[in-house]
């Protein structure tokens, strides 16, 4: 009885044969290049992302180097027309340039 | 993925009752394409795959009420009676069992196979499998008479 059971189920729960979908098969390669696009594009920002803080730390142990070289007699103010001011400056426009998001297109 | 979306999307068609199965498949060989470093080849890539696609299925129902009654009768074609009668009847077992009796009859399975991809114990599997049958009977010669 039971091998009767089995068998009549294995009939009826049996996967029709058919070919292979074209239609399903290129909707999951169309999903699977989007997500490898996604990861390159990830990928590149990160690492864009950590060129720049290397960048930026750079400058900052620049600025800080030159006004530890102030002189004594200073009142440690940032000189407006010394290397420290310019430093900052650039400091100031690269931060702007990276955070305006028609500049951040330009990857793309 | 060629090779294996006929058998995928059947269990996960006949186990949704066709609400959602290309979505699940389609999320399976996705999940199958980013996890294929971690398939270590050591069973048939098809129960790697159908293992994946319950998982899928248990996370789709999550936070969802599943409904029986409907489910059967969206996935068979009007011209085939037994095979309503089938859907209707795997409609109203428990997702496990639904699943548990496609991977053994349908798929061709083994209870140590279909345990592996559902994560379950061997005996508990056989168990399983022994009250699909039962079940699947009962309603079989319900639908008969």
């Amino acid at each position: 009885m039971s091998a009767d059971a089995d068998a009549m189920l294995k009939a009826l729960l049996a996967v029709p044969g058919r070919g292979p979908d074209e239609a399903f098969a290129s909707r999951v390669e169309r999903a699977v290049r989007a997500e490898e696009k996604l990861r390159a594009a990830r990928r590149a920002a990160w690492r864009r992302f950590t060129a720049e803080m290397a960048a930026a730390a750079a400058l900052l142990a620049a600025f800080v180097l030159i006004e530890r070289r102030a002189p004594a007699d200073s009142l440690n103010l940032i000189s407006p027309f010394g290397p420290a001011a310019a430093g900052l400056m650039l400091l100031a426009l690269w931060i702007w340039v990276s955070i305006r998001p028609d500049f951040g297109a330009r990857d793309n | 993925m060629r090779r294996h979306e006929r058998r995928v999307r059947s269990f996960l068609a006949r186990l949704t009752g066709g609400e959602g199965a290309d979505d699940l498949a389609q999320e399976t060989f996705l999940k199958a394409w980013r996890m294929a470093s971690s398939w270590r080849g050591d069973g048939p890539y098809l129960g790697w795959l159908l293992r994946i696609a319950w998982r899928c299925f248990l996370s789709s129902r999550r936070g969802r009420r599943e409904t029986t009654s409907e489910a059967g009768e969206q996935a068979v074609a009007a011209d085939e009676i037994a095979r309503i009668d089938i859907a209707r009847a795997l409609a109203g077992l428990p997702a496990r069992e639904r699943a548990a009796a496609l991977l053994c009859f349908g798929e061709g399975c083994s209870h140590a196979e279909a345990a592996a991809i559902l994560d379950l114990p061997l005996g508990t599997l056989k168990s399983i499998v022994a009250r699909a049958r039962t079940g699947l009977v009962r309603q079989l010669e319900g639908h008969e008479r």
